[in-house]
């Protein structure tokens, strides 16, 4: 090692590297390609979420809608803790709430479920409301009953500029189009809202749970102040009040953050996928390229050249190349900046700029040059296999991948060094790693599956069908590609087929919910006096109509006997949700039907006066609740203590009624509620949005198939990108697969020269390559198949918890059409090879 | 004190799957300075083994081999080639010039591995001395037999070497080249003072050396 770090040594070693390079780039153009295309994806993953991020950092006083937020929820709060605030602070007041609105036309009206912000007129505190015409936005506050709406529900309406709409029972005017919001993540990021004054909740009947009330107040630090200082201050003022939380910028958007987290991850590990199926590829090719230059290498062994001196000029070709490509990747990963800002402009308001970072240019950089050392170390150590004695015997012997036990500790080294890349600081490194294990499992089967093939081919006794004859010895034979062609394509092929198995089970366990189980609306907001009105409503429209109404009250857990649960729960626990904030409970005389008893007697009838709390088996696994623990609650203030009698099996995915606490309703009933109503039409067409709303205009009514259609819009355009990142897996690894044959080719040439010589037809010569590549692409699909059912069944049930289904029609459709594409590529690359010229190569030229 | 190499009881056997077989047995050989050898013999005779022993491109499996009073066969492969890349240089009967590199490049290659000072410049001025000066730039490819057999020369002395290791040069070449290589190869030793091992079938240029040597089945007769 000593001699390789000489000054002009290295010198020497950079100079031929880069000769060889320029002069041999094109036998090692499928490294560059396939290297390029893999560093670009991550390069484009990398960049996009890179600039995502920097939109939101940037702009995260604009997201959250101020330097801090005093979020109450679903109450006013203390008026008096929040003026102390505005003695040294700018505070603007803000409520959230749900509601219809509809059109107020002579016939054909329309209604939409609608989250209404009103707002003072400091908002916002920091970025703009894009909206049209100008000066709309004043108008909403200057003017009672004016309301500005999103596009959408602009479009979906059918609205026009100063059109009237019912907000409620009140006739709003329609003053202005919102194209966009700075404060994002206050709202609901893909459904419909409004603006309006701050005067409109006065207008408005809203005191009902199905208006998901919440109040805010956000608060601008005066110019100069110090931050932290004026933070402690606010924290001091709060310190106290035990139903406040403080947001701060970090934390805005934390949402659509660990969306971005989570889905960068995924593509990431996908990315790094088509890397190591192009690792294969690279090693292969760098094998041949090794072999082609075999003489050149021992022509300097005889010179004097050290081992160790070749052996770095090919590592320096390749850091050379890598360079070149890992800039030019990354440089043009910045031309899909704009295309995905396009689409996060309309559907989030977020305007994301190309942003250079070289700690992501060092990441890509280092990404690719631990895949090329891993790969290329076997490759590059079987220089030590060419002799200069060989230049006296006239004989060159083919190298092969040379392992020393050095070089497999290195390279596994190197392997961990790169799954740590990827492991540490993602999303979910849990998951990280499993998916690293899963596919280096998938590697080895894939591997011992072409050795098994191998041995079965060469144990067949022989056959005299010659097409057949030659196919079987062409896989069998020692420089076979047959190993490289199984691991590359069953990578790729499992990868593609899990995806598409995954993306097609969850569409359809959200499209199946909507015709068989899920109710056609969702009604929320129906007061105890407005029940029979709406039974009657109902009924009038459709007498066949399954109506389940059942009673509702909020409810909050503030200890879990006799400690508060936020104390020792942690917010990453699945049911962290039930202790958050409060929840909507309700009562059953009977155990509901989709709800069996998993532990514990349903309610105890002697104990009228008793609370009792069915709650929901999955709930109180994760909270560690056994039968006879005591939780208290809050109801309206009052805190009550219940006991926990049984656990349900509750699934939240029929999207009928289900709660996380029931409570015995001898006990319940007794305390204020309204309802919550579902409805399941003999035909959906025969329910009236309007004539109910005109009935009952607080209620709030929710289309669940509009809420399906777009998750599964949504879904439809995650998997899009899922698929096309996989399909670019499957490209790669046919570039290795045509560069295999590639490399083949010389012995492909000289092989049909001689079946050609001794008069095989063409066709004989296509048929046994098409027979070569059934054999090799059935067993590959069969494997891969197996793997991808495992996977996304996996996936499936454990990750998304829904029920996993085979689909053979995707299986099929797929599997076929990568077969052709692969039969097809094969069948163009040996196309060359079929007419071999007699002349030069009887002459060995 | 005038000795340049010497081979004492060096023997080569290669193994194989079924018995040993003696390559070269019991060779004894003194090289001075300037001194010029042929080695003729039949095929399979083990002439090649000898020089590829010498070069240190082989390892013999007993005996021992001192280049300028240092014994070869107790150095590692990169010392060896430390030794040959300063004071060894090879010629091949097949020329082997790297076939990407231009031929002043495959000159220049040895004269830059001794890091020797304008090496494309004394690269040209060596072509240039063995006749080559329209073809500096020209790949192996385009050159003829005789003028990649010339280059081939250039770049075996290049870097002055003490010794010159000779494989059949003109083996691959017609007589009228012959004759042009093997004249270049002697009046470079003579001018130059460099030694030679030459090893051939043609006795008009094993004539050529001081000393002739003749080895049969592995043993210098």
């Amino acid at each position: 090692m000593e001699k390789l770090f000489k000054v002009s040594e290295l010198n020497l070693i950079l100079k031929y590297a880069l000769i060889d390079l320029v002069r041999n780039y094109r036998k090692i153009f499928s490294i560059i390609l396939t290297l390029f295309i893999s560093l670009f994806i991550l390069s484009a993953i990398l960049t996009i979420e890179n600039s995502l991020k920097k939109e939101l950092n940037d702009n995260a006083k604009a997201l959250l809608g101020g330097d801090l937020e005093i979020d109450y929820h679903s109450v006013e709060g203390n008026l008096e803790l929040v003026n102390k605030v505005k003695e040294f602070t700018t505070i603007s007041n803000m409520v959230e709430f749900s509601t219809m609105i509809s059109t107020t036309r002579e016939d054909n009206n329309q209604s939409l479920f609608t989250r209404i912000k009103t707002v003072d007129e400091k908002y916002p505190l920091y970025g703009t409301v894009v909206h049209e015409p100008e000066g709309a936005i004043n108008q909403i506050h200057n003017e009672p009953y004016t309301i500005l709406v999103n596009e959408n529900i602009f479009k979906t309406l059918s609205l026009t500029i100063n059109e009237e709409i019912k907000v409620q029972n009140q006739i709003f005017k329609v003053v202005g189009v919102i194209k966009s919001v700075p404060d994002v993540s206050g709202f609901i990021v893909f459904g419909d809202f409004a603006l309006a004054g701050k005067e409109t909740l006065d207008l408005l009947k809203l005191n009902t749970l199905g208006s998901f009330l919440h109040y805010e107040y956000k608060v601008k630090f005066n110019e100069g102040d110090n931050t932290n200082a004026i933070r402690k201050r606010i924290q001091d003022i709060f310190i106290n009040d035990t139903k406040v939380r403080l947001r701060y910028p970090e934390n805005s958007a934390s949402g659509l953050r660990r969306v971005i987290d989570n889905f960068s991850q995924f593509l990431s590990l996908i990315s790094i996928s088509a890397m190591l199926i192009a690792g294969i590829g690279i090693a292969n090719t760098l094998l041949s390229f090794i072999n082609q230059s075999n003489m050149s290498i021992a022509v300097k062994k005889a010179l004097g050249f050290f081992s160790l001196n070749i052996k770095t000029i090919y590592y320096c070709q390749l850091l050379i190349l890598l360079t070149f490509i890992s800039i030019a990747a990354y440089g043009l990963s910045f031309l899909l900046v704009p295309m995905a800002d396009t689409y996060l402009s309309k559907g989030l308001g977020l305007n994301i700029k190309p942003l250079f970072s070289i700690f992501t240019f060092i990441k890509i950089f280092l990404v690719g040059l631990l895949v090329l050392v891993i790969f290329s170390i076997p490759t590059i150590n079987a220089i030590d296999q060419v002799k200069a004695s060989n230049l006296f015997r006239n004989v060159f012997q083919n190298l092969q991948f040379y392992y020393s036990k050095k070089s497999i500790f290195v390279s596994l080294l190197f392997l961990s060094v790169l799954i740590l890349l990827f492991v540490i600081g993602s999303a979910r490194p849990l998951y990280s790693l499993f998916y690293f294990g899963a596919f280096f499992l998938c590697l080895i089967v894939f591997f011992l599956l072409s050795k098994f093939i191998i041995f079965l081919l060469k144990s067949l006794k022989s056959t005299s069908n010659i097409p057949l004859k030659v196919s079987i010895k062409n896989i069998t034979q020692t420089k076979s590609i047959m190993p490289i062609t199984i691991m590359s394509l069953g990578l790729g092929v499992t990868l593609l087929l899990t995806l598409a198995l995954v993306g097609t089970n969850f569409k359809r366990e959200v499209a199946k919910s909507i015709p068989e189980i899920a109710p056609d609306y969702f009604f929320i907001g129906i007061q105890s006096t407005d029940r029979d009105t709406f039974e009657e409503t109902i009924l009038s429209m459709d007498n066949n109509v399954r109506l389940e109404i059942v009673p509702i009250i909020s409810s909050g857990i503030v200890k879990i006997n006799g400690v508060d649960p936020k104390s020792y729960i942690k917010r990453d626990n699945d049911s962290y949700w039930v202790i958050g904030s409060d929840r909507r409970s309700s009562w059953s005389d009977e155990v509901p039907e989709d709800n069996p008893i998993t532990e514990g007697k349903w309610w105890d009838l002697d104990q009228p006066n008793k609370l009792q709390i069915s709650l929901d088996a999955k709930v109180a696994k994760d909270f560690n609740i056994k039968i006879g623990d005591i939780f208290t609650l809050s109801i309206y203030g009052r805190k009550i203590e219940g006991e926990i009698v049984n656990f349900r099996e509750v699934d939240y995915r029929d999207l009928s009624i289900n709660f996380a606490m029931l409570f015995n309703p001898q006990f319940a009933n007794t305390i204020p509620h309204e309802y919550l109503a579902t409805a399941k039409f003999e035909n959906p067409t025969k329910f009236k949005e309007t004539v109910m709303l005109d009935n009952l205009p607080s209620l709030s009514i929710i289309k669940i198939a509009d809420y399906l259609t777009k998750v599964t819009d949504i879904l439809n355009k995650v998997f899009i990108a899922i698929i096309l990142i996989s399909t670019i897996t499957i490209i790669i690894g046919l570039i290795v697969i045509s560069s295999a044959i590639i490399v083949q080719g010389k012995v492909k040439e000289f092989q049909n020269l001689v079946f050609k010589i001794l008069g095989f037809s063409k066709k004989e010569i296509v048929l046994s390559s098409i027979i070569e590549f059934i054999l090799i692409f059935f067993s590959v699909i069969l494997i891969a198949v197996l793997f991808a059912v495992i996977g996304s069944y996996y996936v499936i049930e454990h990750i998304f918890e829904l029920i996993w289904q085979f689909d053979l029609k995707v299986l099929f459709n797929l599997g076929l059409s990568i077969g052709l594409v692969t039969l097809v590529l094969i069948m163009l690359t040996n196309l060359k090879y079929l007419n071999p010229k007699v002349y030069p190569l009887i002459r060995n030229q | 004190m005038n000795t340049l190499l010497k081979l004492k009881k060096v023997n080569l056997k290669y193994q194989t799957d079924k018995d040993t077989i003696k390559v070269l047995n019991n060779i004894d050989l003194i090289t001075k300075k300037k001194d010029t050898i042929s080695i003729m013999g039949e095929s399979g005779s083990g002439k090649t083994s000898l020089v590829m022993l010498i070069g240190g491109l082989e390892k013999a499996t007993s005996g021992k081999i001192f280049f300028q009073n240092q014994d070869i066969t107790a150095l590692s492969e990169d010392e060896v080639s430390e030794i040959r890349r300063k004071h060894i240089g090879i010629v091949f009967q097949s020329f082997y010039l790297i076939p990407n590199y231009t031929a002043v490049e495959n000159v220049a290659l040895t004269l830059e591995l001794n890091k020797f000072k304008n090496p494309q410049q004394q690269a040209k001025e060596l072509l240039d001395r063995f006749g080559l000066k329209n073809r500096f730039n020209n790949l192996p490819s385009q050159l003829s037999g005789g003028e990649q057999q010339r280059v081939a020369i250039a770049r075996a002395i290049a870097m002055k070497p003490d010794l010159i290791l000779a494989d059949e040069p003109t083996g691959n070449l017609d007589s009228k080249n012959s004759v042009m290589i093997s004249n270049i190869l002697f009046k470079y030793v003579k001018e130059e003072g460099s030694s030679l091992i030459i090893v051939t079938h043609d006795s008009k240029l094993a004539n050529k050396a001081k000393r002739k040597i003749k080895i049969k089945d592995g043993k210098i007769v």
